[in-house]
């Protein structure tokens, strides 16, 4: 947005005035004359004519004059305030100063917090002069992220792979790993149903029936809507009885259900091997195979997971350890300096701790 | 004659103004010039630091004050034009109405119609234009814009009237308002030319008041006629409107006297291509019961 090129929105009128001399000579001529002279009531239309066009210049040269100044102002604001959501309305420079934005956290040129001050003219000159090069440098900066941005990027896209793992993670996992229960309604095949050509077909018979409803109900007005309707009610539910007995016999085989169960008995004795799209409807359960996983595998993320977990919890232990031991050294640290000896509270102290340590770290390694 | 004294004044009173309107752009002139060599040193050399801004709206800021005072000042001329005029204009009437009804006086000799139409076309020519400060839309009788439905034409008013003629049919003539009587909503008129034609009495219906200003087609082009509109149009030697579809609308608006079309817009009839000058719109409803229209 700060491209030197790409965002100067403005235009450089060309806001010279009307030459007056050459196109209103009428008007030229009376500002030469006496007060006796005066202006002849022939001249009245020519005058006229002059100064309205010398008023439409002028009023075209304020209107210019405002719409620049009012893009002046905002690019001034806008570029005062990068940071800020809605665009600066305020064309007083000298306006009370605009809170910081919150945003600004987030970028980590801290320098540039200053950036509302400088943009000031008022307050310009008060600035430290290493401010006021900064911001003149700024038209030339590309867009306003901060200096060093990329470790802090870096550690932001590593983040989610090496946190800690949560409660919450451990619970998706267990939900992910709950076989599903009511898996046997997916394993029904459902009947192959009427065949899509035959189906459109009937679709079209309807539509056409619809409209030719419809067409009546045009002509014969509003007697014949009731009687249309019902004409369409009945041949509705006509088609509708005929379909039901047509797929009641088209349910995936028309064979009929005693064939099913005699090729069904026929193929567990092995005479017939089963056909590839079988008419047969597969009635067996499938192993539970959740997911499409194996559940070895899932398992094993699981158990991963829990494991993770439990060594979390055991480095937090060492953490706090740690911090034991420190002090502990701390304490006969600050007893030797003290050229004393470290009293026998302090060498136990310190033992503990380390032992302590020692201890987590050897779960830890198991 | 009180009129012609006072106008002398308001004459005076014009050269005054118009002194002042120099003054004040010559004033103006310095801070314009600024301006330029400021856009030159940012264009050239690419310079749009803050200072450079700043300055510049500073500078912009000088010259809004100056040119609305030149605005202003140029307005108030204009106003004293229009003052003129109009106190001429009621001292035509005011002797028209007189010679109306003394019959003592030997009849005025009745203009001759190359006289007339010349007349026509100057104050057609030299219909105000309307320029509106920053904000303001063109008004009711600017250019296309119709009048308002309440709207009652003053003595001395150009309108066009549909009129019947002698063989029984209608004609849109021009013509100027006498009178408007509310009680019975019926305008007197009298034809433009006024070589023996009576004065009709017409319904409002019959009456379509004629712009009192022009359109400046660069700042309101939404007051003009756009192409293909039909519009009632007036030929240049005859006081008669005839229909006709806009053929192409102004670009900007002219002031050089020997334009052939000097006002709103530039007009071809739909059977005749000769340019037409365009005053008015016509009403729809009125041409709706028209039968023999002569085009």
């Amino acid at each position: 947005m700060s491209e030197l090129k790409d965002c100067s929105p403005l235009k450089y009128y060309d806001f010279k005035p009307v030459d007056h001399v050459r196109l209103c000579p009428r008007y030229t001529a009376v500002l030469g004359r006496s007060e006796d002279d005066g202006i002849g009531s022939g001249e009245l239309d020519t005058l006229q004519l002059e100064l309205e066009t010398l008023l439409s210049s002028a009023s075209r040269r304020l209107r210019a004059l405002e719409e620049q100044r009012q893009i002046l102002t905002d690019w001034q604001d806008k570029k005062g305030d990068k940071r800020f959501l809605k665009m600066g309305k305020d064309p007083d420079p000298a306006a009370t100063p605009r809170h910081k934005p919150k945003k600004q956290k987030l970028d980590g040129k801290g320098a540039h917090g200053q950036g509302p001050g400088p943009g000031r003219p008022k307050s310009k000159n008060l600035q430290p002069k290493v401010q006021e090069y900064e911001f003149t440098d700024d038209p030339q900066d590309i867009p306003c992220t901060p200096k060093n941005d990329a470790p802090n990027r870096f550690w932001a896209s590593v983040e989610p792979y090496c946190a800690d793992i949560t409660n919450e993670e451990i619970r998706l996992l267990e939900e992910l790993l709950k076989p599903l229960e009511d898996e046997a309604e997916y394993f029904k095949i459902p009947a192959l149903g009427k065949h899509y050509s035959q189906r459109w077909a009937q679709e079209d018979l309807l539509e056409e029936q619809r409209e030719g409803a419809r067409a009546n109900d045009k002509k014969k007005g509003i007697m014949g809507g009731p009687l249309s309707e019902l004409d369409a009610k009945d041949v509705d539910s006509l088609l509708k009885k005929s379909e039901s007995q047509h797929e009641s016999q088209e349910d995936g085989c028309p064979f009929g259900p005693l064939t099913q169960r005699l090729l069904q008995a026929l193929v567990e004795e092995n005479i017939i091997s089963p056909m590839e799209d079988s008419p047969i409807p597969d009635i067996s359960g499938k192993d539970a195979d959740g997911a499409g996983t194996s559940p070895r595998s899932q398992g094993k993320a699981f158990r991963l997971a829990k494991e993770e977990m439990h060594k979390q919890g055991l480095r937090q232990r060492v953490r706090v350890a740690d911090n034991e031991v420190m002090e502990g050294f701390r304490r006969i640290m600050a007893a030797r300096q003290k050229k004393r000896t470290p009293t026998k509270k302090e060498k136990d102290q310190a033992w503990k701790a380390l032992k302590e340590r020692e201890s987590i770290l050897k779960l830890l390694d198991s | 004659m009180s009129a012609d004294t006072k106008i002398a004044e308001l004459l005076t009173e014009l050269h005054q103004l118009i002194k002042q309107t120099q003054e004040e752009r010559s004033r103006s002139e310095h801070n314009l010039l600024n301006i330029q060599k400021t856009h030159e040193r940012m264009q050239t050399e690419n310079k749009t630091s803050p200072y450079y801004r700043t300055k510049l709206r500073g500078l912009y800021t000088t010259a809004k004050a100056d040119a609305e005072a030149e605005c202003s000042i140029l307005r108030r001329a204009l106003d004293k034009i229009a003052e003129i005029k109009s106190l001429q204009e009621e001292r035509r009437i005011a002797a028209k109405s007189a010679r109306v009804q003394s019959d003592n006086d030997p009849p005025r000799k009745t203009m001759r119609r190359g006289v007339l139409m010349t007349l026509l076309q100057q104050s057609a020519m030299t219909l105000p234009l309307w320029i509106g400060k920053p904000g303001e839309s063109p008004p009711p009788l600017c250019g296309a814009i119709p009048a308002s439905s309440d709207y009652v034409a003053k003595q001395g008013d150009k309108v066009a009237a549909r009129v019947k003629v002698v063989d029984g049919d209608e004609q849109w003539i021009l013509a100027e308002v006498v009178s408007y009587s509310h009680s019975t909503n019926k305008y007197e008129v009298d034809d433009i030319d006024e070589e023996g034609k009576e004065r009709h009495t017409l319904s409002r219906r019959r009456i379509i008041p004629l712009p009192q200003w022009k359109a400046n087609p660069e700042t309101d082009p939404e007051a003009l006629f756009s192409k293909d509109q039909l519009v009632l149009a007036l030929y240049p030697q005859t006081t008669c409107f005839y229909r006709a579809l806009i053929h192409t609308p102004p670009h900007r608006v002219s002031h050089a006297p020997q334009a052939s079309n000097p006002t709103s817009s530039v007009v071809q009839c739909q059977t005749r291509t000769r340019t037409l000058l365009v005053l008015c719109q016509k009403s729809s409803s009125s041409f709706g019961s028209e039968k023999n229209t002569s085009e």
